[in-house]
């Protein structure tokens, strides 16, 4: 069987756990779990006539006292950087933690995901925004962790991209 | 060659040159030979072997048995790059032409094989002595009895108290990605998670490095770590991490035991485990190796210092299957006894008999004539109140059935004997005229018989009568010499002969008979026949008349006088002279159910 690492990267609070939770277990809460250190779950996922399973790595965010340990990214396929779009700062940090990841582990298959999208009022990014993001050569998705809009597509799209043959 | 430039510079120098410029070369290198003659020369032989330094076949061949040696002596490095050719040149071989390894390797497969047959014959016989010991110990029984109780697999029980240690599961992990490569999970356990767990495991020694600093690749690092009763044993190599997880207390060898496996996966997969991205199938060849490192180690594998125990138990256990088979035994016996004695029984006929632990059951049919079948149980020693008996009526066509209900309904004397044939009854003996007449006017009404034969059947009187006619014919009445005349003695022999006839006939009327009665006068010996004669009959007439006169009716009794003719028999002259000078009644009793009786 195709086994896949995937880390869930971004800053606390943008919902990495909550994505994973809704793509594994399809549930969401409004109560909210800080992430201390790691969390690991595992979802079976089909591509094409392959199963992968996707080991998911749901990493504690990152916060003024802790930045993302590196050594836990290590080894992984794919990169799953969270950002929270109703707080700007967790935009703007998503590229420095990019960068580091690049740095300890090289380019691998990432995608970003604009996450809390049902919060239409409080949205902070605009169109310029979206264009940054692929100027930095990353992807990004809409996701919604509560009514799980695009959760699905951002995984398989990471799931996919780990399975073709590296460039 | 730096030393070159300087020596150059430091010529030119202090020493400046002469413009006769065609010979400055041809100077320059004589300076030079003289300067540096020497390093020259060995720069000279240095290219010169570097030129040689092409590898000569011969010198290899010289030096190749040794250098093996060395290298075998510090690692296995030697034998690990090795491995893959040996392994292809071996293939190869054994697809050109098979014979040549069979027979190279013919005179070790025999050894080998008998090697294996008895290390498994005597894994074997443990295991059989270990299963003996745990279901025939005593503490083997409590176990039993509390997997019993408690419901709980008994050999879970038996892993609860006597537990070493047992490696429950074996993973083996990518070291970068934590991805689960392959496992195994001791037989009857559940596994847990494996994906996660070895995903978690990882986590934990990334953060454990991460938090007390990192170590050396190779040393150092999360060795292991305890849960409740388990320990998980983490070994460490370039590639990919064997996590044990242990429960009990193991020995360092197990320790060992991972790192050599570890190894050899290592050894086997280097290329596979370099090449990793995601594709744990080429690893399911691995199992084998992990499931060699599941082990379950019980404290009654070893050597037990307590020998005593189970010799114990077993005496103990002996003396009770030998008194429980004891007791069974004579059970059987008894029972079996008891069945066979109501199988013979004539008028019982067994349908089911149920021989029961705590309760029997038999079942048939019983003739009412038949002998109580209870009585049989309880002269075969069977307890009657664990036997439920259930017996319904029918009639028997058993001769002795027969004959019995024949003595039963008809009243048959004692001196009478029957024997079935056929539908007949044959009997013998003696019975008396009434009986006979009795029989033969209800044989009908006896099931089971057609007819009866009294052809062998002696007719008799009833007892009674005949004790009366006795009694009557015993007793003479005594004359004088000559004389015909009754003196008192006579008269009042008659009138008690009278009274004993008057009983007599009574009681034969009563059973059907008839009852004639004929006075028979003598005389004795001496004068002539015809007085005789005539003296006799005077007397007979006389003692009629005097029983007439007595109450006897007179059509019942007659009178004859025989004289001299019929003499009385005795010892002396004198005695037979008086005994026959008399007059005896003959009683004659005849049947004759019209004359009245019980019919």
């Amino acid at each position: 069987m195709i086994q896949k690492k995937i880390c869930m990267v971004g800053v606390y609070g943008t919902g990495k756990t909550s994505l994973v939770q809704q793509f594994v277990h399809s549930v969401f809460s409004e109560k909210y779990h800080s992430t201390v250190g790691v969390k690991i779950d595992r979802k079976q996922v089909e591509l094409g006539d392959t199963t992968v399973n996707l080991v998911l790595w749901d990493l504690a965010g990152r916060d003024e006292f802790e930045d993302i340990p590196m050594s836990y990214v290590r080894g992984s396929a794919g990169i799953f950087y969270v950002v929270d779009g109703t707080r700007r700062g967790t935009f703007d940090q998503v590229f420095d933690i990019k960068h580091k990841v690049t740095e300890a582990i090289g380019n691998v298959p990432s995608l970003v995901a604009l996450n809390k999208k049902d919060l239409v009022d409080e949205w902070r990014l605009g169109q310029g925004d979206y264009n940054t993001v692929k100027e930095e050569g990353l992807y990004a998705v809409d996701t919604s962790a509560k009514t799980g809009d695009g959760v699905e597509d951002a995984f398989l799209w990471l799931a996919q991209s780990t399975a073709e043959p590296k460039p | 060659m730096t030393d070159d430039l300087d020596t150059q510079d430091f010529v030119s120098n202090s020493d400046p040159p002469e413009p006769e410029a065609e010979d400055i070369p041809a100077r320059f290198g004589e300076l030079r030979k003289l300067l540096l003659g020497g390093e020259q020369k060995r720069l000279a032989d240095l290219e010169k072997r570097l030129e040689e330094l092409e590898i000569d076949p011969e010198e290899l061949a010289d030096h190749l048995p040794d250098a093996v040696a060395l290298r075998t002596n510090r690692d296995k490095q030697l034998a690990r790059s090795l491995a893959p050719t040996l392994q292809e040149a071996f293939g190869e071989s054994v697809q050109r032409n098979p014979q040549h390894i069979a027979t190279a390797i013919f005179p070790i497969l025999g050894p080998a094989i008998r090697k294996a047959i008895a290390e498994t014959m005597a894994g074997f016989v443990n295991t059989l002595n270990r299963a003996i010991e745990h279901s025939l110990s005593i503490r083997g029984l409590k176990w039993r009895f509390e997997a019993l109780r408690t419901g709980v697999p008994y050999p879970q029980i038996v892993i609860k108290y006597a537990l070493v240690y047992r490696v429950e599961q074996v993973f083996l992990i990518h070291r970068e990605t934590g991805l689960l490569l392959s496992q195994a999970t001791a037989e009857d356990l559940e596994g847990q998670d494996a994906d996660l767990i070895s995903g978690m495991l990882t986590a934990i020694r990334d953060f454990v490095q991460d938090s007390f600093g990192k170590a050396e690749e190779g040393d150092g690092g999360l060795r292991t770590f305890s849960v409740g009763e388990r320990t998980v044993l983490v070994e460490q190599g370039p590639k990919a991490l064997l996590a044990a997880v242990v429960n009990g207390q193991h020995p360092a060898s197990l320790l060992e035991r991972l790192q050599a496996t570890l190894e050899t996966i290592h050894l086997q997969f280097a290329r596979t485990l370099t090449d990793f991205e995601g594709d744990s199938e080429p690893f399911e060849t691995a199992q084998p190796l992990l499931e060699e490192c599941l082990e379950t180690v019980l404290s009654t594998d070893r050597p037990s210092t307590r020998g005593s125990t189970p010799i114990v138990a077993w005496v103990v256990i002996a003396v009770v299957v030998i008194a429980l088979s004891a007791l069974w035994i004579r059970s059987v016996v008894r029972w079996n006894g008891a069945i066979s004695a109501l199988e013979t029984e004539p008028g019982i006929v067994l349908v089911d008999a149920d021989r029961g632990f705590f309760r029997s059951q038999i079942t048939g049919l019983r003739d009412p004539l038949a002998a109580d079948p209870n009585q049989r149980l309880v002269e075969s020693r069977l307890d009657t109140n664990r036997v439920e008996t259930r017996w319904e009526p029918y009639l028997s066509f058993d001769p002795q059935m027969v004959t019995e209900r024949a003595r039963r309904s008809l009243d048959v004397p004692a001196t009478l004997e029957f024997e079935v044939v056929g539908d007949t009854l044959v009997a013998s003996g003696s019975a008396t005229y009434d009986w006979i007449e009795y029989a033969q006017t209800h044989v009908n009404l006896l099931p089971g018989v057609g007819t009866l034969d009294l052809d062998n059947v002696d007719p008799v009187l009833p007892a009674d009568l005949d004790q009366f006619r006795q009694d009557i014919e015993n007793r003479r009445v005594l004359f004088g010499i000559g004389a015909s005349a009754l003196n008192g003695e006579a008269q009042e022999l008659i009138s008690h002969i009278a009274l004993i006839f008057a009983e007599l006939a009574a009681a034969a009327e009563e059973s059907g008979y008839e009852v004639m009665l004929d006075v028979v006068g003598r005389t004795d010996s001496t004068g002539s026949n015809e007085t005789n004669r005539l003296l006799s009959r005077e007397r007979a007439r006389r003692v009629r008349v005097a029983l007439i006169a007595n109450g006897i009716p007179r059509d019942v009794v007659t009178a004859t006088g025989i004289g001299s003719s019929d003499q009385l028999a005795a010892d002396d002259p004198e005695t037979r002279a008086t005994i026959n000078r008399s007059a005896t009644v003959v009683a004659t009793i005849t049947y004759s159910p019209r004359a009245g009786g019980n019919q």
